[in-house]
């Protein structure tokens, strides 16, 4: 209540203290570079140690008010240099050029709902990727898109699966069980990331039983946005440039400003891409150079060793056509043309109504037959000036995708491709018969599993409605020489629908074996999520000859809601039927949600020292309804500040020292309450008390950052070099605590214990080369991050996270003061003397903590060379480290069918007694992106289509096209679980990775 | 002017956004609140049930539905997709981390807590809801309950020992007891109920139980049958309490054979007719559906020991207990081609098949057993005789059983076929007998650990700082 008070007065005072001297009129014109001088529209031009400006019109043209005396003005554009200029009293003309910001020196940083500083000020290391950087080469979603960009960001894949499921990670693992996902922002508004369980594990039975499981390799639901309508990322990498966003910035935030219109020509971009996937790796079968290698194998393994059976295995071998297969050949062998249409317009007019229209349509295949991702979008970006103080703008886009992801990752019903291979010896026959049917499949280990037929007839289609929407209003509601004050409102929605299925027809072969007289699944899941935003800010900006001072303070309302209904249905005979009311059975369940947040903050930046000095102070005051109390508001303050040091040699350009100090928190997700477990006995509802013990004060994680840091600008701003350290301590922890289940209970809901993550992360951008035609720039970017457990609450002991894992034998996080937060856990070595068995006893082998599943550093080295109209780029990530459980050598190991069957058989012999060998290092060096373009020459385009064509390249890219590795899995980068804090790092068949092969024609009319 | 209409707006919107209600109740389940304080009888009901069921859930367990079979060498498993059921079995030792050794503890405590807690709110509740009579009822049932789920987990563990849980204290943990003061716990918790359950004299429980309840010979709402049920399973523990080596407890045989005639309806030995042998208390399930509680038996992936097969004797009509399979199943070294006849999963009935908790076939066999280890062996084959002869099989005389151990044979025999695949007696006896070790068993595979107990899981280790905080105290 006291701030709104504030808020008036302060306006109140400003609006009687208006003085306006503006004497003479400049006008002028600004130009890019290049030697045709092209004009620049929608540039600002202000003069400096006032709040006077324009924005330069379609032709480059500007005019401004301006005092008598001598003036500076400062011109800016995005992309461009900023460039001051000295007008003398008596001039009134003046040409501005402005030379590309090619390092990207002077990007706009946001601080806040409604401000931002240039980075050349900003006091903390905040990461920004342009549009261009991101769709570089076409990338299946935006998270992947940043992968190998962004110093302190982990971004990984959960799988080779079309469609998405990527996890970033910023700064290290921030919560053991609370929210892992960094929040997404799209133009203001807070957007959904969640990831809805799809219901694979119906069929798959991963984690058994009858409903959708953390094993269903879901996607999570930023993938939906369109990177090609992405004006430029920024990264605010933890609480001390996140803590505007209160009690959901723990674990960073990405900003994403999405593609607005803008004043000038109309500009229409098209671009159209062709291209493939392939097979990047293989893990190859054993193949049996004899029928009686095959007879011995099978008395070994299967127990088959009558002679009867070993007559009969020596038969079945003989009379197979082919004696190895190489069933992922076979399998992963989908050659349809993966394609994606990209259409842009955009235009409007200064001082009237701007607008971006954009429109995409793709298709990405999966490996496997008729698995694919497909996404079509349409979006409307409306701006609208209305007189000289209002700004209007609008948002809409309207996104569909579908996903048909086919069946990977863990399964308990002999489901998963990669399971199957691992169980089937590789003369037998899996592809389809002539009459076009399916052969059962042999293999005495299966109950006739055919991953060729399950292809054929299991669908899981996964479609998604998304409706992302915003709208905003910037008053000017007061501006004078000095000062100026700014309201801007914004509204904005997420809504989606989300809607899976799965189809699993009783004739199939595993679904006959794995569901017996229930064979025949529906599943259909409908998810709705709804996000709506309300912000409202006021900025108050005070220019004065010693400094600036740019106050904002505002609310932040949020309203986050979803239901989701899923049922499965057993026994559904016919293979048509998709009607779960055809099931002889049902299983429903649904889960809804509803969090209301709000928050007040407030903020002051204060520049001084001729703009080298930035000192900046803010607070955000939120509550929401996950805490328990719901009424009360946690604070979050942060403090920072910046300094461009003067005075410096001739070859330094500049020299920035930062230090930043901020708090975020992180909301619980339930705990509030002890839920009654409602248990039915024979139709009759009966209840007991959860196992899991609510806390009546459950209350937001709390995380503290200092970041300090320089960067430095030298040789003409060629080369800049930024350096940032931090100490993000993260106290109040959400867990679980496990407790001894003797009580009744399995685990307690409690706020305690700290975790530490400590990091250095170092950028360096150059132009090492420019001259002719021929220029060179390059990125490096290079995080190292230690995260720890230091302290749990009391009467917590070291627990397993239960985040998903397959026991100690493999390999599971491991929660311990003292230790990485990233730590595995399995046996390592016998206690006893081996017993003759070659078997350790469970109980004697020693439990130690033998990996870790976090890289000792990761780095991206990212390079562009330019030769006329060619470009090449391409950009490798290197991470050092970093370990993977790998059950799938497991599953082959357990049946003798790897193909390297010596190695294979060494390492199950070292597993049983006791030694950790699935744990296996996953360091790797990927070729992220390559791409190589050709501008087509100004006189081909010119003549081209009547000369509306501006410019057209030609374009060859590849994603993901080799990786340098050790680990002898498919792909180090690889989660079972989906995306999860800890315990990612479990390897069990997943969906293998892919090359992507890509041609692209990129106009521009 | 306009500015202050714009500085107005703004503090209205503030002032509109301050009056959202920042209160959200939970929607999706209901919180102990919703039974705190006093009960009403649907809420007894609720919460009674809620014992019930989860009883039902750890009998469901793997754990206690199978691992116990499998280590009596009785039951195979055998999954290509999850080898453990062998090798933590039958070829090796289970992990207490996961799977195989990590289950049949947590639900058995969830239901004692359920018991414990509506065992404290049951004085709560006004007499217009609940008669004193129907809540004496009401108390024997769920102490009984408390105490067969002690017993279940006793079962699975034998030397281990157990947790007693704190009765009305969530927040502490038990001490870990010995055998002998498990079963010592299990008896006074049993004779307790036994009192509540006299004390109720003829009134019925206060709300109608499942069919196991009633179905099966004998209507267990009533107070007086429930405390057959409570003497039969208080003469189950006294005959285990009897056979523990380290200290027997002096009289419990006797003491036994008087609780199961009572139990029995006070039959003479032998005098029990087969056609009660079905009588008792069961565990009744359902397929599918939102309860899907299916019986855990019904499991294509399960198949009879042949050496199972091979033990019968000729003529035993139990041996209907034992089919074919469609296609033998093989792995990990073991291979059979028989199963059971519950367990086919192609015939949907096997769902729905009830599992007794206790039946009089298996009182007269454990009255049997008590009068042979008391030195009654006359009594002992009567008992004995009443149940071969009924299967088909000729009498027995002492002439063919004249020693103990030729008795304790015999008896195991019955026991074996007459109660196959119904819960985890036969790992009792065997263990009990010191049958389950090298030497006195064919192994089943080379590296056969002839393991005789589920260990306590490794999260009630970890939560009390280690296996070393795990050894039973006896004092």
């Amino acid at each position: 209540m006291k701030i709104r008070t504030v808020i008036l007065g302060v306006l109140a005072v400003l609006a009687a203290s208006a003085a306006q001297a503006q004497q003479r009129r400049i006008a002028g014109r600004v130009t890019g570079e290049g030697g045709a001088a092209e004009p620049l529209a929608g540039a600002s031009i202000t003069i400096v140690g006032t709040t006077i400006g324009a924005y330069t019109g379609v032709d480059g043209r500007f005019s401004v008010m301006a005092p008598s005396g001598p003036v500076t003005l400062r011109a800016r554009r995005i992309g461009y240099t900023a460039k001051t200029v000295e007008v003398p009293a008596g001039q009134n003309e003046v040409e501005i050029a402005l030379v590309k910001d090619v390092l990207q020196l002077e990007a706009q940083v946001i601080t806040g709902t409604a401000t931002a500083v240039s980075s050349q000020n900003a006091a903390n290391a905040v990461s920004v990727v342009s549009g261009e950087q991101l769709t570089r080469v076409a990338a299946p979603t935006i998270d992947n898109a940043l992968q190998g960009k962004v110093a302190g960001a982990i971004v990984s894949q959960n799988s080779g699966a079309p469609g998405g499921g990527t996890q970033i990670q910023l700064r290290g693992v921030s919560t053991i069980l609370g929210n892992y996902s960094p929040l997404y922002v799209v133009d203001g508004v807070i957007v959904n990331n969640n990831s809805i369980n799809n219901g694979l594990n119906v069929i798959s039975g991963a984690a058994r039983g009858n409903y959708s499981s953390s094993q269903d390799q879901s996607v999570n639901r930023i993938a939906d946005l369109n990177p090609n309508d992405i004006e430029s990322i920024q990264i605010l990498k933890g609480p001390s440039a996140s803590s505007i966003y209160g009690s959901k910035g723990t674990n960073g935030v990405i900003i994403i400003t999405t593609k607005q219109g803008r004043a000038g020509r109309t500009n229409v971009d098209f671009t159209q891409r062709v291209g493939r996937s392939t097979l990047a790796n293989k893990l190859g079968t054993r193949c049996f150079k004899s029928a009686q290698e095959y007879a011995d194998w099978a008395a070994d393994v299967v127990g088959a060793d009558s002679p009867a059976e070993i007559a009969d295995n020596i038969a079945a071998y003989n009379a197979a056509p082919v004696k190895c297969h190489d069933y992922e050949s076979e399998f992963y062998s989908n050659d349809q043309l993966s394609y994606e249409t990209i259409a842009s317009v955009r235009g409007g007019t200064q001082g009237g109504t701007t607008y971006f229209v954009s429109g995409l349509a793709k298709q990405d295949n999966g490996l496997a037959p008729s698995d694919y991702y497909k996404k079509q979008s349409l979006r409307v970006n409306v701006g609208q000036t209305i007189g000289s103080r209002l700004h209007l703008n609008a948002n809409s886009e309207l996104l569909h995708t579908i996903t048909q992801r086919g069946v990977s990752g863990n399964d308990n019903n002999g489901i998963s491709p990669g399971n199957i291979f691992s169980a089937t010896p590789s003369f037998m026959e899996l592809r389809r018969n002539a009459d076009g049917t399916f052969p059962e499949n042999p293999s005495p280990l299966l109950a006739g599993s055919n991953p060729f037929q399950n292809a054929d007839i299991i669908k899981t289609p996964e479609s998604v409605f998304r409706l992302l929407g915003s709208a905003s209003g910037t008053l000017n509601a007061y501006s004078t020489e000095r000062q100026t004050v700014d309201l801007t409102l914004t509204g904005g929605l997420d809504s989606y629908a989300d809607n899976a299925k799965i189809v699993s027809p009783a004739y199939g072969y595993t679904e006959a074996s794995a569901q017996g007289a229930l064979a025949g699944t529906l599943f259909n899941s409908d998810a709705n999520f709804v996000n709506a935003n309300l912000n409202g800010s006021v900025v108050h900006r005070l220019v004065m000859p010693a400094f600036t001072a740019q106050t904002s303070a505002g609310f932040r309302q949020e309203r986050r809601q979803y239901t989701i209904t899923q049922i499965t249905g057993r026994g559904v005979i016919f293979p048509t039927v998709t009607s779960v009311s055809q099931a002889a059975q049902t299983f429903p369940n649904q889960n809804q949600d509803l969090v209301k947040d709000f928050a007040y903050y407030a903020q002051e930046e204060f520049f001084t020292l001729q703009d080298r000095l930035l000192l900046t102070a803010g607070v955000n005051a939120e509550r929401s309804s996950n805490n328990g109390d719901q009424k009360k508001f946690y604070t979050y303050p942060k403090f920072s500040a910046s300094y461009r040091v003067p005075m410096l040699p001739s070859f330094v350009n500049e020299l920035k020292a930062r230090l930043a100090y901020g708090m975020a928190g992180n909301q619980p997700t339930g705990g509030r309450n002890t839920f009654l477990t409602t248990l039915l006995y024979e139709g009759v509802t009966g209840a007991r008390s959860s196992t899991i013990k609510g806390a009546e004060n459950i209350r937001p994680e709390k995380a503290t950052e200092l970041e300090g840091g320089f960067d430095l600008t030298v040789w003409n701003s060629r080369v800049r070099f930024s350096a940032t350290m931090y100490r993000k301590q993260i106290d109040d922890l959400l867990l679980q605590a496990a407790i001894a289940p003797s009580t009744g209970f399995t685990s307690q809901y409690i706020n305690g214990g700290q975790i530490v993550n400590r990091g250095t992360e170092l950028e360096l951008d150059a132009t090492p080369y420019e001259r002719g035609s021929f220029t060179w720039v390059s990125n490096t970017t290079f995080s190292q991050e230690r995260g720890k457990v230091t302290s749990l609450p009391e009467g917590v002991n070291p627990f397993n996270p239960g985040v998903g894992s397959f026991g100690t034998s493999y390999g599971n996080a491991w929660i311990e003061p003292g230790q990485s937060t990233t730590v595995i856990q399995s046996y390592d070595g016998c206690s006893i003397p081996l017993p003759a068995s070659g078997r350790c006893p469970t109980a004697s082998k020693i439990i130690a903590l033998v990996g870790d599943a976090n890289p000792d550093y990761v780095m991206g080295f990212n390079n562009s060379f330019t030769f006329g109209h060619a470009h090449l780029t391409g950009l490798v990530e290197w991470r050092k480290g970093g370990d993977v459980v790998n059950l799938t050598n497991n599953y082959f190991d357990g049946y003798n069918l790897a193909a390297d069957t010596l190695t294979s058989q060494k390492r199950i012999a070292d597993w049983r007694t006791g030694l950790p060998v699935y744990v296996e290092n996953a360091g790797f060096v990927k070729l992220r992106e390559i791409t190589l373009g050709y501008d087509l020459p100004a006189s081909l385009t010119q003549t081209l289509l009547r000369g509306t064509l501006q410019n057209a390249r030609l374009e060859l890219s590849g994603r993901n096209l080799h990786t340098w590795t050790k680990y002898s899995g498919y792909d180090p980068e690889v989660s079972n679980f989906s995306n999860q804090p800890l315990g990612r790092m479990q390897d069990v068949t997943p969906y293998p990775p892919s090359r992507q092969f890509l041609v692209s024609i990129i106009t521009s009319f | 002017m306009r500015k202050y209409t714009t500085a107005l707006t703004a503090g209205l919107l503030l002032a509109a956004a301050c009056k959202d209600n920042p209160v959200v109740p939970p929607v999706d389940a209901p919180t102990t609140n919703a039974v705190s304080g006093q009960l009403t009888s649907a809420g007894v009901k609720t919460l009674a049930l809620g014992v019930l069921a989860n009883d039902r859930n750890l009998v469901s367990e793997l754990s206690y539905s199978k691992l116990p079979e499998i280590y009596a060498r009785d039951m195979y498993r055998i999954d290509p997709n999850e080898p453990r059921y062998v090798t933590e079995t039958l070829a090796g030792t289970p992990d207490p981390g996961s799977f195989s050794g990590s289950g049949g503890w947590t639900n058995g405590y969830v239901t004692i807590r359920a018991a414990n807690t509506l065992l404290a709110a049951l004085p709560n509740t006004p007499a217009s809801q609940v008669s004193p009579a129907q809540l004496q009822a009401t108390t024997g049932l769920i102490q009984t309950f408390k105490a067969l789920e002690y017993y279940r987990l006793l079962e699975l563990r034998d030397s281990l020992g157990v947790a007693l849980q704190p009765d009305n204290d969530p927040n502490t943990v038990g001490p870990i007891v010995c055998k002998a003061k498990a079963l010592d716990y299990i008896a006074a918790l049993l004779d307790s109920a036994n009192t509540a359950l006299v004390a109720a004299g003829g009134a019925s429980l206060p709300f109608t139980p499942p069919t196991g309840f009633t179905k099966y010979g004998r209507d267990y709402t009533k107070a007086a049958n429930l405390a057959l049920f409570n003497r039969g399973l208080k003469g189950k523990v006294d005959v285990y309490r009897g056979l523990q080596h380290q200290s027997p407890v002096a009289g419990a045989f006797t003491q036994a054979i008087t609780e199961l005639s009572t139990a029995l309806g006070t039959a003479t030995p032998g005098g029990v007719p087969s056609s009660d042998f079905k009588t008792g208390l069961y565990v009744t399930f359902v397929a599918g559906g939102t309860e899907n509680a299916a019986n855990p038996l019904s499991d294509s992936r399960i198949g009879v020991n042949p050496k199972a097969q091979a033990g019968l004797q000729a003529g035993d009509t139990r041996a209907s207990k034992i089919i074919p399979l469609a296609k033998p199943i093989s792995g990990s070294g073991i291979t059979t081609d028989v199963t059971f006849v519950g367990s086919d999963a192609g015939n949907a009935a096997n769902l729905t098949n009830p599992i007794a908790i206790l039946r009089d076939e298996e009182l007269v066999l454990l009255r049997a057993q008590a009068y042979f280890e008391a030195g009654q062996p006359l009594n002992g084959l009567a008992d004995l005789n009443s149940v071969r002869t009924s299967y088909g099989l000729p009498a027995l005389t002492l002439a063919d059983v004249p020693t103990l151990d030729a008795q304790r044979n015999a008896l195991l025999y019955e026991k074996r076929y007459s109660l196959f695949f119904e819960g985890p007696q036969r790992l009792v006896d065997l263990r009990a007998y010191g049958k389950l070790k090298a030497g006195v068993t064919t192994p089943e595979v080379a590296s056969d650990p002839f393991n005789t107990a589920i260990p306590i899981p490794k999260t009630e280790a970890d939560a009390r700082g280690g296996r070393e905080n795990l050894t039973p105290s006896c004092s």
